[in-house]
């Protein structure tokens, strides 16, 4: 079959690193080709210089065995290269036709003709069997549909290469099966899809051929027919997958947390909850597993009062924290690392100092009604500045400045600083690099040591299975089945987190 | 009968500045450039406008009117969309100066502070075959052209909107800039063309109060039209036709208005109301869900600073 | 620490670019207008400057801005643009009115402070209504304060030509109707002059310059604000609800309660703003009762970088400009709406200079960190 892309020692600097090193693979034409890796592989560093947003320092590219330079998205689209986002770039108020053709009307004079443009996305629509309403507001649609229509951007543009970023990191298992059914038939007419994933069993399901990448290099390229999800994980993360970390036996104590029951209606910015139930004791590092979108925002926010719910309980220590506000619940012992660190975990404007003690101004060891002590806090602040290692100028700059590790010490130390019993940890290490993971795991467990409780949420099963005393997996809301890490085979794991399988009564 | 229909024609003459302003305004707020310096503009085009039409005729006072809108329009596009800039602040600064540079302009060029001579203004027209209907009479004889052109521009800027590459363009920047940059539909001559459009428009609402209306320009003539103009489209949830029937109601209240300073019924200055708090009401939604472009209001940078 | 000193000289050049940008355009009109801008400014400066009676004015111009800017900058500071202190200022003060031809017979220990109190409270209730919409309707403040900005104009003046107005005056004859304004106030609710006080210093001010003790609580209370915003937990509160409401709200402060305290606390100051006028140089309340202290709030606010000591800066450089322009209107026949026009162009000179010194000094910071 023909190579429509090859790519020749392509090769990317950044500043104290090299995001791809000396890469080269090629994709048919008519074939499925996923490109693996861990976060921080360098996929999305090869994505962009695909689509023209970087330019390699090294390397050819060649479209159909002709070289090519690719100026910018505009002209990989020009070229024949579409890319579906990972966060979708489409506008809700428009319609399906209207978010289709912008930016291509095709419009001599101006003016469009909206009949003959919705022809045109009809015929795409049969060709490769496309069920969408193409009248309706696209805000109005389904995940799994709206993704329909950033697909439907590309070819309607006449894409040749589609590359998808993380399809399915947003959909139901059933909406996976159906973009699966139109990635086939775009196959089938020729297409050549590159399927940006980590996770191997969509990635065998539905490629051809699988190019694994790791710190910036590529491990190998394989066929899905001749491979397996062990080998994939393995040449992956360089090393047998699921090793533990050091962890002493802790002898558990009393309930800590006790979610019965919980019940959250879903809307469109929320996913529901329903019945959700766990219990973690005093001395347990208990994991949430499950695709990101599956309730898991909505279960930490619940616990932290930032959400309310609409059935069952929450019990921290005991004591229900129905009717509780967020500064309420913090003080009957509750950490909170939430997920987003600019977004939820601090102020970046404000120094660092100021940022140590956000939430915990009221408490009398920091302020009266009438006057902020400045200098204790200060003083506190260094004192964890030394103890969590965070490196910086000044207290006194503004913390947007730090790292996204040293910001994260912040948070933890902040958190960590008023000893709760109960530490949310929600997505602790994202985005981090690997020094500052190893040290925010090291805390947790150390947390854990010292008889708290502590809920971990990550999108990341490796983490969850080596840090986690016990793993809930969570699916569609609920908590679908619980297990002691090394219980489960990793396929089995899989399988509950796409919800294949389903327990009734856990928890 | 003849009565009511005076009260419509009175309605239709107060109508139209704010209509034309508001249309203006949708380009501006689709494009996401939230322009609260309307009023500003306006008071610039009656200026001018005056200016103009006493030394080069009306035609040419609207079409000096509608530049200098323009020109204003380009300052708070420059500060808003190129130095990103918050888009109330600016809008506060170009009221504060446009009112000052009124005030200069009317001293330096008419020799008065707040009032020009009076100029001429367009030649009045009938509607063909509405004007010998004999209960429309008040409404289609003798009617300013302006009335004519600003209900033109409703459907003008429907069609603008909704059947343009240009209009679906303008909207996508507003709503979600992000997605058009990446489809290669370039963010900032869109907002730039958004406002500038939405002074054009208010510089010539603002000449059609001082040579249509009254025939000369006086200090403070516009009396916060600029404002009601944003009222109404807020009203019109940011539509044309929602405008249109905003600004009519609008219009309509202020000749109530009019009519009951002698009447002593309801005092006036409650009617004069009428337009800010529908607005409020809209908002708070007791009267409906208003809508406003998704990305109004936030500067677009790539970078996202 | 190098830097440190170039970001904090920076930050203070900014507005002065700015002025000095606003001169340099103003001194185009003027040229156009066949004078010598040289001569201009001269004047200007002699004039405001040179006076006893000059300094007075610039003090007593300062003040409505001094607590305008401070209403506004403390919204801005919790993240809100309150452009409603317009009207709040105007209900703020026709609630003082109404406690100074009120209450007679008072004594002036309560009566004045009551109807600062009074001032206060309509500022509080005006601002209620927005804040109250944006929190439990998500109703955008500044579309819903300009609306109430209209109606309060409105209101105003059904209260003050209709409800209240002064029936009772004496109309010397033939010189027309009535004017139309409320009823003087009694004496026990008028403020102070600061002249006898500044005599002690051997400064002797001319009767007719209204200088009197709301500069003085205009300065405290910029003091006030000062120590609220960097020495009290709700002023950090405030800081840190104003720029990240939903990081504050998962620690645990809760971003309405702040905005509306904030807000309301907005309003109270933006009560206050026409005082200095009204229970001083006028006495009553008309239909003149000057308008727009509220937005030129918003321009001392951004001049003085939301700093309460910054606003008291530029409240007196926007009161000395007013103060110059009299002068030079009067001895050049300059207009002086020149100084409007300067007021606008430095407003939109100051937020472009700081949008693009605020993007260098992140640079800057990065590096230092």
């Amino acid at each position: 079959m023909e190579k429509v892309l090859e790519l020749k020692g392509i090769t990317k600097r950044f500043p104290g690193l090299v995001a791809n090193d000396n890469i080269s693979f090629d994709a048919l034409r008519g074939e499925v080709h996923a490109l693996v890796g861990e976060n921080g592989a360098g996929k999305s560093t090869l994505m962009k210089i695909i689509t023209g947003l970087y330019q390699p320092d090294e390397g050819e590219m060649f479209l159909k065995g002709e070289k090519v330079k690719i100026n910018g998205p505009r002209d990989a689209i020009a070229k024949g290269i579409g890319m579906v986002h990972q966060h979708f770039m489409l506008i809700n108020r428009f319609n399906v036709v209207q978010n289709i053709i912008l930016g291509y009307e095709n419009s001599p004079g101006g003016v469009i003709d909206f009949d003959k443009a919705k022809k045109k996305v009809e015929e795409l629509c049969e060709l490769y069997d496309f069920k969408l309403d193409l009248n309706a507001q696209v805000g109005d649609l389904s995940v799994g549909h709206q993704q329909r229509v950033e697909i439907l951007k590309v070819l309607y543009r006449g894409a040749e290469i589609l590359i998808l970023d993380e399809p399915t990191a947003v959909l139901t298992p059933q909406e996976v099966k159906e973009l699966f059914v139109n990635l086939r038939k775009l196959k089938q007419e020729g297409k050549t899809i590159l399927f940006i994933s980590h996770k191997l069993d969509e990635v065998l399901e539905i490629s051809d051929r699988i190019t694994v990448l790791r710190r910036g290099k590529v491990i190998g390229t394989v066929k899905a027919s001749e491979t397996s999800k062990k080998q994939l994980a393995e040449m992956m993360v360089g090393r047998p997958v699921l090793f533990r970390l050091e962890k002493p036996i802790v002898k558990t104590g009393d309930v800590i947390l006790e979610v019965r029951n919980l019940k959250v209606k879903g809307s469109i910015d929320r996913h529901q909850l329903n019945n959700l139930s766990l219990s973690i004791r005093a001395g347990e590092i208990y994991g949430i597993a499950g695709v990101e979108g599956n309730g898991q925002r909505e279960l930490v926010e619940a616990i932290m009062g930032l959400l309310p719910y609409d059935g069952g309980e929450i019990l921290i220590k005991g004591k229900s924290n129905k009717g509780l506000d967020t500064r309420a619940i913090r003080e009957t012992g509750v950490g909170y690392i939430p997920e987003d660190r600019h977004q939820r975990g601090l102020v970046l404007p404000m120094t660092v100092w100021e940022n140590m003690v956000l939430g915990l101004e009221r408490k009398p060891e920091y302020s009266r009604w009438w006057k902020l002590f400045r200098d204790k806090i200060k003083s506190l602040t260094s004192k964890k500045v030394e103890e969590f290692d965070i490196r910086l100028g000044s207290i006194e700059l503004a913390i947007r400045n730090l790292s996204g590790g040293n910001q994260q010490k912040v948070i933890l130390a902040r958190e960590l600083s008023y000893e709760p019993d109960l530490i949310i940890a929600a997505q602790p290490v994202r985005g981090l690099d690997i020094g500052a993971i190893e040290f925010v795991h090291k805390k947790l467990i150390e947390a854990r040591n010292n008889g708290k409780a502590v809920l971990l949420i990550s999108a990341d099963l490796e983490e969850v299975l080596s840090l986690s005393d016990r793993v809930g997996i969570m699916y569609n809301g609920e908590i679908v089945k619980e297990f002691v890490p090394g219980e489960l085979e990793l396929e089995e794991i899989g399988q509950y987190m796409l919800g294949a399988h389903k327990e009734v009564g856990v928890g | 009968m003849g009565d009511i229909m005076e009260m419509l024609a009175s309605a239709l003459r107060m109508t139209i500045p704010v209509l034309i302003t508001a249309l203006g305004a949708i380009f501006s707020e689709r494009s996401g450039v939230t322009n609260i310096g309307l009023e500003g503009m306006m008071m610039t085009g009656a200026f001018w406008g005056a200016y103009g039409a006493l030394h080069y005729g009306p035609v040419g006072g609207f079409l000096l009117a509608i530049a200098m809108g323009m020109l204003v329009a380009l300052i708070h596009a420059v500060v808003t969309v190129t130095y990103r800039v918050d888009q109330i602040v600016s809008g506060v600064a170009i009221n504060i100066l446009a009112y000052g540079l009124a005030r200069f302009f009317s001293i330096a060029l008419f020799g008065m502070a707040t009032t020009s001579p009076s100029v001429e203004g367009l030649p009045k027209i009938d509607i063909p075959v509405l004007k010998n209907i004999s209960v429309l009479k008040p409404i289609a004889t003798d009617i300013s052209p302006i009335i004519i052109l600003g209900i033109l521009l409703v459907f003008v800027t429907y069609w603008v909107l909704e059947k343009t590459v240009f209009g679906l363009r303008l909207k996508a920047v507003g709503e979600n800039p992000l997605a058009a940059d990446t489809l290669g539909v370039k963010v900032i001559p869109y907002r730039y063309i958004g406002v500038i459009i939405s002074g054009a428009f208010a510089g010539l609402a603002g000449a059609y109060l001082s040579i249509e209306h009254t025939h000369m320009y006086v200090e403070g003539m516009t009396q916060g039209k600029g404002f009601i103009a944003l009222a109404a489209m807020i009203f019109g949830n940011w539509m044309p036709y929602g405008s249109f029937w905003a600004s009519f109601l609008f219009g309509f209240a202020e000749a109530i208005s009019m009519r009951v300073v002698q009447s002593k019924v309801v005092p006036y200055q409650f009617i004069k109301m009428i337009p800010y708090v529908l607005t409020l009401l809209v908002l708070a939604g007791v009267v409906r869900k208003a809508q406003p472009p998704a990305s109004v209001g936030i500067p677009y940078s790539r970078e996202g600073d | 620490m190098n830097k440190r000193f170039k970001i904090i000289l920076l930050q203070l050049l900014t507005p002065i670019v700015a002025i000095l940008f606003a001169v340099v355009l103003s001194s185009v009109l003027i040229v156009a207008i066949g004078k010598s801008p040289i001569e201009v400014y001269q004047t200007m400066i002699e004039f405001s400057l040179g006076r006893a009676d000059s300094v007075g004015a610039i003090l007593f111009n300062a003040t409505p801005l001094i607590f305008s800017g401070l209403a506004v900058a403390l919204s801005f500071k919790v993240g809100l643009f309150n452009i409603g202190v317009e009207g709040q200022y105007f209900i703020g003060a026709f609630f003082a009115a109404f406690v100074g031809f009120t209450f007679t017979g008072l004594p002036a220990f309560i009566h004045l402070p009551l109807a600062i109190l009074a001032a206060m409270v309509g500022g509080v209730l005006w601002a209620f209504v927005p804040i109250y919409l944006k929190v439990r309707r998500g109703v955008h403040e500044v579309i819903s304060t300009i609306m109430l900005n209209y109606i309060a104009y409105s209101l105003i003046h059904y209260l003050i030509a209709d409800l209240f107005m002064d029936r009772n005056q004496k109309v010397p004859e033939g010189l027309g109707s009535p004017l139309i304004r409320t009823p003087h106030f009694a004496e026990s609710a008028l403020m102070p002059k600061l002249h006898g006080f500044l005599s002690f210093f051997g400064i002797d001010l001319p009767n007719y310059v209204y200088l009197n003790w709301f500069f003085v609580i205009g300065l405290l209370l910029a003091v006030g604000m000062y120590y609220l915003l960097w020495h009290t937990p709700f002023g950090y509160e405030i800081r840190a609800v104003g720029s990240n409401p939903k990081a504050s709200e998962a620690a645990g402060i809760s971003p309405n309660k702040i905005y509306f305290k904030g807000f309301l606390l907005s309003g109270a100051i933006a009560g206050l703003i026409g005082l200095s006028h009204l229970l001083s140089f006028y006495g009553y309340m008309d239909l003149d009762f000057p308008k727009n202290f509220g937005f030129n709030g918003i321009a001392v606010a951004l001049m003085g970088n939301n700093n309460p000591f910054g606003i008291v800066l530029a409240a007196l450089l926007f009161g000395f400009l007013n103060r110059g322009a009299e002068g030079v209107q009067t001895f050049m026949g300059v207009p002086m709406e020149t100084i409007v026009i300067m007021q606008g162009i430095i407003i939109l000179s100051v937020v472009v200079a700081a949008n693009i010194l605020g993007r260098y000094v992140k640079r800057l910071e990065k590096k230092e960190a």
